[in-house]
């Protein structure tokens, strides 16, 4: 699917403050576009369940929820960071990143 | 080589060395230690391998006693555990603050719960301290992932190196003593009093490293973690939840000091991380009223409800009973200390009382039977 627009999420850790992003990706460069369609089409996001979870007992971990729309429809992951694959975590650093910016930018 | 030979070398087997170190008096102990040294010595100077086997020794000494062992990696920026090691116990500082931050805090910590509680590291059995700094990028965040501690280095804006303040490396460590002891599930009210105990132990730690009494102490988690320009002191304040910071980019502390402003969320495992405040200031007023160092009497008494006391579903109500209870036990009933107790409960919202709070007991084959007809 062709994504159109990100929902980000990410709740938790050690200092329990969320950070939240609505991002229109024609809004992005077209590099960092790039980067996370290609990370999306890598993780195969559209058939992975909407919870991933491991058995690790982890405390102040990161919980992170990422909804992806395109034009026809539209899927959540929620998952804890150690459940994550690693393109997984690749793609919250940018996503973090891109909610930091935002949330500057409100300041 | 002439040696000066002790009746029990060279006939006692190791197995049996290794049990008089762990259960014999004193003297014994130290004659088994030397025994152990001597053979190892012995044996080298025959094999002319002498420094590897003074290794062997020390690490034999070490995996019987028990003792110290910290292991600190470097995660590269990557995301995977533990990463390569960077600094090993004993090893001289490296040129990386986190690193050595790492190792001094978790020492720090081990210190604080083996000298004063008796406990032999997170376990209690005398389990390796591994630390894992430099995760990701730009990551703003520690946690502990079951088996290790893990730090960020922040992003530099918000938040520094996670390292920076003492008290992060106490409260990580504490998270796996709970794992081990009180098991208190990661949600609503018993995850907030599994992070309460994580900043309570984190401050004591803290405390103990500077030998600040409990009016000296400063009574924040993670002072020093804001990066310049951000409005606040700390990300928290166990003397008064709620003021920690006020920014426009982090927001403002959300944590509530009384029951009366208890945050129900399902944000944040239930507000693990906000309604500690309530247990937090519960704990600061406890410890003020009894004065002196934290780390003996309150600290004593939230240490043994925490190894003894409390279940996984705990809540704070059973919290304030257990406490109440455990100081009644260690300093005797209506003690100055469980007096307290009691204040500091009372001033948090929570009437804390002799009974209830304890283990709720799964029924047994009768009880099931009558839950099962309807009769219980």
């Amino acid at each position: 699917m062709e994504a159109k627009r990100i929902k980000f999420e990410r709740t938790g850790g050690f200092a329990g403050i969320r950070l939240a992003a609505d991002i229109k990706l024609d809004d992005l460069p077209q590099e960092q576009v790039h980067q996370i369609l290609e990370l999306l089409d890598d993780l195969d996001f559209d058939q992975l369940p909407e919870q991933l979870t491991d058995n690790r007992q982890v405390a102040d971990g990161f919980t992170y929820s990422v909804t992806v729309i395109s034009e026809k429809r539209q899927h959540t992951v929620t998952t804890s960071e150690t459940a994550a694959p690693e393109k997984m975590s690749s793609m919250f650093e940018i996503l973090t990143q891109i909610a930091r910016q935002q949330a500057r930018k409100k300041k | 080589m002439h040696h000066h030979r002790n009746p029990i070398h060279c006939i006692l087997p190791p197995h049996v060395l290794k049990e008089i170190v762990a259960n014999g008096t004193e003297t014994q102990k130290q004659t088994a230690l030397d025994t152990i040294n001597a053979s190892v010595v012995l044996r080298a100077e025959r094999s002319k391998m002498a420094e590897y086997r003074m290794e062997f020794a020390a690490a034999t000494i070490q995996a019987i006693t028990g003792g110290k062992e910290r292991i600190i990696y470097d995660a590269q920026n990557g995301s995977s555990l533990p990463g390569p090691a960077v600094r090993k116990e004993g090893e001289p500082p490296v040129g990386d603050v986190a690193v050595n931050e790492a190792y001094d805090g978790s020492g720090w910590t081990y210190d604080l719960y083996n000298d004063i509680y008796g406990r032999n590291s997170i376990d209690g059995k005398g389990m390796r301290l591994d630390s894992t700094v430099h995760y990701q990028r730009n990551y703003d965040n520690a946690f502990w992932d079951g088996k290790q501690m893990v730090y960020g280095d922040g992003d530099g804006e918000l938040f520094n190196r996670f390292t920076i303040a003492i008290d992060v490396m106490g409260h990580e460590l504490t998270h796996g003593v709970t794992q081990y002891e009180a098991k208190l599930t990661y949600s609503q009210q018993p995850g907030a009093l599994n992070e309460s105990m994580s900043d309570v132990f984190g401050s004591l730690v803290k405390q103990y490293s500077l030998k600040q009494t409990a009016v000296e102490a400063d009574w924040l988690i993670g002072q020093g973690l804001l990066a310049a320009g951000v409005n606040g002191v700390a990300l928290r304040s166990m003397k008064a939840p709620g003021t920690a910071y006020d920014d426009p980019v982090l927001g403002k502390d959300p944590q509530p000091a009384h029951m009366k402003d208890y945050v129900n969320t399902i944000s944040d495992n239930g507000g693990v991380h906000i309604n500690s405040g309530i247990p937090n200031h519960a704990f600061y007023v406890v410890a003020t009223q009894i004065g002196g160092s934290a780390w003996e009497k309150a600290g004593q008494i939230w240490y043994v409800t925490l190894r003894d006391k409390l279940t996984s579903n705990s809540n704070f109500q059973d919290c304030a009973n257990l406490t109440y209870q455990a100081a009644a036990d260690l300093f005797g009933a209506n003690s100055l200390e469980q007096q307290a107790v009691l204040k500091g409960w009372s001033e948090v919202g929570i009437d804390a009382t002799a009974t209830g709070g304890g283990t709720t007991p799964a029924p047994g084959c009768l009880g099931s039977l009558l839950k099962l007809i309807g009769a219980a």
